[in-house]
């Protein structure tokens, strides 16, 4: 497989690559199923929220195999927490995909030493650092090509970078913590040496050492640029001919009054239908058979 | 037969617990029944999903932007999609919508920055409702076909059937681990301010019980592998003739030339419209 | 015993094959050599650890392509060397069924799974080829359902026509027994009998329930301690080298063993072949019992006495309690329908009944996991509705079937101290090392439970049980997919439980268990409790086991057959009414 750094990490056959694959997707794919059920707390704006339980994929990338382990965690997510449950999202998965296979694939090589705790530490921070980063950054892209005249308008770039900057800020150091750096500093330890004859193979051999230079790859680099402007390219694809329907300019002027209104009505319309749905179902059955 | 109301207080790990969850995942995944719009050939609906997906970024004319949401609206209501993924995109919408315009009108913008959010939103929905009509409805099996005639990897499509194999296996054992924890373990006597302790130690097991997931997978996925060797999959991936033979069955019928012509004509009127009356 | 394996090339053939797995001290076969004839039906037996899986993946190849490990000697299937053919191509030729089948199917349908095989070999007519596997077993009924849906005899059948869709010649099966129950496992032989008979496949199994090997296979491999075969007989002849068998772990039929001891006792050497099946041992020995049965009546009680439990208040109590599961569809399935029960001190409740009748929910019950939609649970004076499972398991153990899922902790020590330490206990230590010692896990210790034998496994969970401390102990299946000894090593434990625990409750469909463990009976079906009895009479209701899906020990059937009452329970006994017979008679029945 990758070529160069990778041929010192010790070898895996098809079939092990395989396993890693299969392990990580289901095990990614469930936990992911499990919190996007798990409701959030927002207080003001600091949310509490289970984002993801990054920290699956990331023993895997670690304890394996970064490349196999970030595709089988992104096939996962959209398995498992998309179209199984019928939220597949279309192309907006594709962005999902890119950001979070990179980010667990660059923290996956960044580890040589699985019993090293700094190693691990960096490696956490970085895999959601990458991941949230990429996604801040399509999101704010997002605002300003949906929106006309995106800088014109009083206020908003503003906002949109505060609110961004303050989620990214705040994914960082709730979910980098609690969901990354924690579960992989207690868990790698413990599943090294142990899981790895579960499966039918030999522990990864730890001293294959290696500086960092030699994982950060010219390969790596352009890999990550290329994979980023893809990711770019899916999501602005817009961008290179914003005015191919030519007449949109006329209507700038006749924006309504209270357009906010009606899209925040529909919305507001289907959520309480929603819940009324939701709940006028509940109410008809029984209760308190299950802890 | 109706039951009497059972006297104790409902805890937080009824209301949470991963049987519960458990059964809305499977009432989704499992559920799915004849729709509209699942009896049309799923390339064909990628395709028209693709161009309600992104035309929107496109369009600034809030006339036709409204006339799309119309139609997706209705398209989405026949696929009958669980109320849970409704709930999920509205309070995500509304939230974010509300939240911009706070922030926004904090740093002094005001009425033109929510009109320009509207437009927006506007457009979000009509990509999340299209996405909802045309997926939640399809056989993600079929779905993974259509991706993999697109030229998507085989072990994607194999990953679907594995994981629709094995989801409610691994809920399963997922909830008799958290079982396990909570038969041997020590729930907080006190329950803190708002069940913060009790909150901190569901929080808590929920991430150690896949510490034993992942090892009881590991044990599994092994002779998982190994069948699929036997049963030839690995040599199949690479041989193209495998995915002639499987994708036989997709086939683009007469009716998904009239659905895609009628839905040309609706976009191409609602155009028309919209340089007339602008909103 | 007939030879029908008349063709002279032999299907399989191993010459003098040793394997070592990779990275492993010792060999795990040893100089094998081994002719399969075509159509030939044959169980491969031996202890644990004696190589009969690594064996078996010889067969198609597995070994040595997917495990790369020192292979000596050459594996000829069908002619065709395993060391220059993948294992895709050696498929065609020969199936397998794992022990683990579950793990085996991969896709989320029956029709799936069956085409998924000759799909990937890009054969053009897969869906037909699908659908002729499943007619091969007669259940094109179930090819629409959902694999996760299927009861275990159901998914079994699964990955056996999974492995038949490719028309293989041999059909290697691993151990049905062991994941099954007894009712189930009959049904997968009779399948295993119409392919071979009908459809001139041949068959392997690797079986250590000797009751299976006499009646369905013709020939036997015995494997013996470091992977070699001690020999290769007929059945008739192999399972008749009783003290040989025994010595190896492997339990000989009960009739076989009863005709053994009686026989040495006369120590008449004729060089008769031992009866190993029902009919024959009933044919053996109905002339002796019909003269028998009127000069001695029965008498005296052979079966030990049942405790059945007086007065006091109960310990756990069931009162009209009805409890289900909610279905996928979201509407209530009720499991267990308006269920009364007092289970009181001394009780060793032996719960069974087939697969739904409600026997995990009634466990669930009690150990507060579930609770009751109506009615009342009360364990020990709390109602489970108003305490958590928390506050529960300081008064019931609950051990779950599969004890995988009962592993969290790094080894198995910190598993067994996991209640106490959460607890905050002081000065466990040396409570721990006497439960580690009296459950032989101290060598263990140390290791995952995950990577431990299954007769081990059991052994950990027991443990774990007994260190709460307990007042009511829960067991769900825990003899399941274990081999005799181990599990009789298991019934001794039960016996450790004794001193603490006030009462047993055991799920099961283990029926030698339940003659000679249990002290109270409870059979299930449908939700509702059929029969409330002690270990003698439930045998004595073959109409109520058959309802339930149970199939009693075969010495207990013996004993129906000869007109014997009340049924012996175990072989001792019925060796000891038949030595109280005239010796004479004995003499005149064996000639």
């Amino acid at each position: 497989m990758n070529a160069g750094s990778m041929t010192k990490r010790w070898e895996l056959t098809p079939q092990q690559k395989l396993m890693i694959f299969i392990l990580s997707m289901s095990l990614y794919g469930i936990s992911n199923m499990i919190t996007e059920l798990i409701p959030e707390v927002k207080v003001g704006p600091i949310e509490l929220k289970v984002e993801y339980f990054i920290f699956i994929p990331l023993l895997f990338a670690i304890l394996f195999n970064p490349l196999y382990a970030a595709l089988g965690a992104c096939f996962g997510e959209v398995i498992f927490g998309e179209l199984l449950l019928g939220q597949f999202g279309g192309l907006g998965e594709l962005e999902k995909f890119i950001e979070f296979g990179l980010a667990i694939f660059i923290a996956g090589m960044l580890v040589k030493n699985p019993t090293n705790r700094r190693q691990l530490a960096i490696a956490a921070y970085v895999a959601i650092g990458i991941d949230q980063l990429l996604g801040t950054i399509v999101d704010i892209g997002k605002v300003y090509f949906g929106v006309e005249d995106f800088e014109a308008v009083p206020g908003l770039p503003e906002s949109v970078l505060a609110i961004e900057g303050f989620a990214f800020l705040n994914a960082m150091i709730v979910s980098g913590t609690l969901f990354a750096l924690l579960p992989t500093l207690y868990l790698v330890p413990r599943l090294y040496g142990k899981v790895e004859p579960l499966l039918g193979m030999k522990p990864r051999d730890g001293r294959a050492s290696a500086s960092i230079g030699d994982f950060v790859t010219p390969r790596l680099i352009i890999l990550s640029i290329l994979f980023f402007a893809i990711a770019g390219a899916a999501e602005f694809l817009a961008e290179s001919d914003i005015n191919f329907i030519d007449w949109e300019s006329e209507f700038i002027a006749g924006l309504g009054d209270g357009a906010i209104w009606i899209s925040m009505g529909v919305a507001a319309v289907i959520f309480i239908a929603a819940l009324i749905w939701g709940i006028s179902r509940k109410s008809g059955k029984r209760k308190g058979e299950t802890v | 037969m109706e039951l009497a109301e059972p006297t104790h207080k409902t805890t937080i790990w009824e209301k949470l617990s991963v049987e519960r969850i458990k059964i809305e995942l499977l009432r989704t995944a499992y559920g799915q029944s004849m729709t509209f719009l699942s009896r049309f050939d799923p390339r064909m609906l990628i395709g028209w999903y693709s161009f309600f997906a992104i035309a929107p970024w496109f369009i600034h004319n809030k006339t036709v932007l409204i006339g799309m949401l119309l139609a997706i609206a209705i398209l989405t209501y026949t696929s009958k999609p669980s109320v849970l993924v409704l709930i999920v995109l509205a309070f995500g919408l509304v939230t974010d919508t509300a939240y911009m315009l706070i922030v926004a009108l904090a740093f002094g913008g005001g009425f033109s920055a929510a009109l320009a959010l509207s437009t927006l939103t506007l457009k979000l929905l009509v990509i999340a409702l299209a996405s909802i009509a045309v997926f939640s409805s399809m056989d993600p099996e079929k779905l993974s076909d259509a991706l993999l005639s697109l030229g998507m990897p085989a072990q994607f499509s194999f990953g679907v059937a594995y994981g629709y194999r094995m989801l409610p296996i691994l809920i399963e054992e997922y909830n008799n681990l958290l079982y396990s924890y909570r038969l041997r373990g020590r729930a907080p006597l006190r329950k803190g301010f708002l069940g913060w302790r009790a909150l901190v130690y569901m929080g808590k097991i929920s991430v150690l019980a896949f510490y034993p997931l992942i090892l009881n997978t590991a044990k599994r996925t092994r002779t998982t592998v190994e069948a699929l060797e036997v049963k030839g999959f690995t040599y199949a991936v690479k041989d193209p003739r495998v995915k002639r033979i499987k994708l036989a069955y997709l086939k683009v019928l007469p009716r998904d030339y009239a659905f895609i012509i009628v839905s040309a004509i609706y976009v191409a009127f609602l155009f028309w419209l919209g340089s007339q009356f602008t909103l | 015993m007939t030879f029908q394996s008349t063709e002279e090339q032999p299907i399989i053939k191993l010459d003098n094959v040793t394997f070592r797995y990779p990275g492993a001290e010792a060999n795990s076969l040893e100089g094998v050599s081994l002719s399969i004839c075509r159509g030939d039906f044959i169980a491969i037996a031996g202890s644990n650890g004696s190589g009969k899986s690594t064996l078996c993946k010889c067969f198609n190849g597995l070994i040595p392509t997917y495990y790369s490990g020192d292979m000596e000697g050459t594996v000829l299937v069908d002619g065709l060397s395993t060391a220059d053919h993948s294992v895709a191509e050696l498929s065609k030729r020969v199936a397998y069924v794992f022990q683990d089948f579950e793990n085996q199917l991969v896709r989320p349908t029956v029709y799936d799974e069956v085409c998924f095989a000759p799909l990937n070999f890009g054969y053009e007519d897969y869906k037909e080829r699908g659908m002729n596997a499943l007619r091969m077993l007669e259940i094109e009924h179930l090819r629409h359902e959902w694999i996760w849906q299927l009861s275990g005899g159901q998914k079994h059948m699964a990955a056996l026509a999974a492995a038949l869709a490719l028309d293989p010649d041999v059909i290697v099966v691993d151990e049905p027994v062991a994941q099954l129950d007894p009712a189930h496992a009959r049904v997968i032989y009779e399948k295993l009998k119409l392919l071979n008979e009908r459809y001139g496949k041949t068959i392997v199994v690797i079986e250590h329930h000797t009751e299976f090997i006499a009646d369905y296979c013709r020939n036997m491999v015995l494997m013996e301690k470091g992977g070699r075969v001690r020999w290769v007989k007929s059945v008739s002849e192999g399972l008749s080298a009783v003290s040989e068998l025994t010595e190896m772990n492997i339990q000989p039929p009960q009739v076989t063993q009863a005709f053994h001891a009686l026989r040495s006792e006369q120590a008449v050497e004729r060089g008769i072949a031992y009866p190993i099946t029902i009919e024959e041992a009933a044919a053996h020995w109905s002339p002796v019992v019909r003269r028998a049965s009127f000069l001695s009546d029965t008498g005296e009680s052979i079966v030990p006495p049942s405790s059945q439990a007086a007065g006091g208040e109960p310990l756990v109590c069931f009162e009209g309690v009805i409890s289900g599961y909610q279905g996928i569809d979201r509407k209530k399935k009720p499991i267990l329908q308006g269920i009364d029960l007092d289970i009181h001190e001394g009780d060793r409740i032996a719960l069974i009944g087939n697969n739904g009748a409600g026997k995990s929910t009634l466990l669930r019950l009690i150990s507060g996991l579930r609770r009751p939609w109506e009615g009342k649970v009360t364990v020990c004076g709390k109602d489970t509705r108003k305490s958590t499972p928390e506050e529960l398991s300081d008064l019931v153990a609950f051990l779950f079937q599969n004890p995988e899922e009962m592993f969290i902790a790094d080894n198995i020590r910190q598993d067994i101290e996991f209640f106490l330490k959460a607890r905050k206990q002081e000065g466990i230590e040396p409570f721990i090392e006497d439960v580690l010692r009296r459950f032989k896990l101290t060598e263990l210790q140390q290791r995952d439970g995950r990577l431990l034998s299954g007769g081990q496994q059991r052994r950990t969970t027991l443990a774990i049980g007994m260190a709460m401390r307990p007042t009511i102990m829960l067991l769900d299946e825990p003899t399941a997919s274990l081999d005799i000894a181990s599990r009789k090593e298991l019934t001794l434990l039960f016996d450790q439980l004794r001193e603490q625990v006030k009462a047993v409750v055991i799920a099961t469909h283990d029926m030698q268990l339940v003659a000679d463990w249990a002290n109270r009976v409870i059979v299930m079906n449908e939700g509702r409790i059929l029969l409330d009895t002690d270990s003698r009479t439930v045998f004595q209701h073959p109409e109520i086991l058959d309802r339930a899906a149970l199939i009693a020990p075969q010495i207990v059937q013996l004993c129906g057959r000869l007109g014997i009452e009340p049924a012996c329970l175990s072989v001792e006994q019925f060796i000891a009414y038949m030595q109280r017979m005239p010796r004479e008679e004995l003499v005149y029945g064996i000639s």
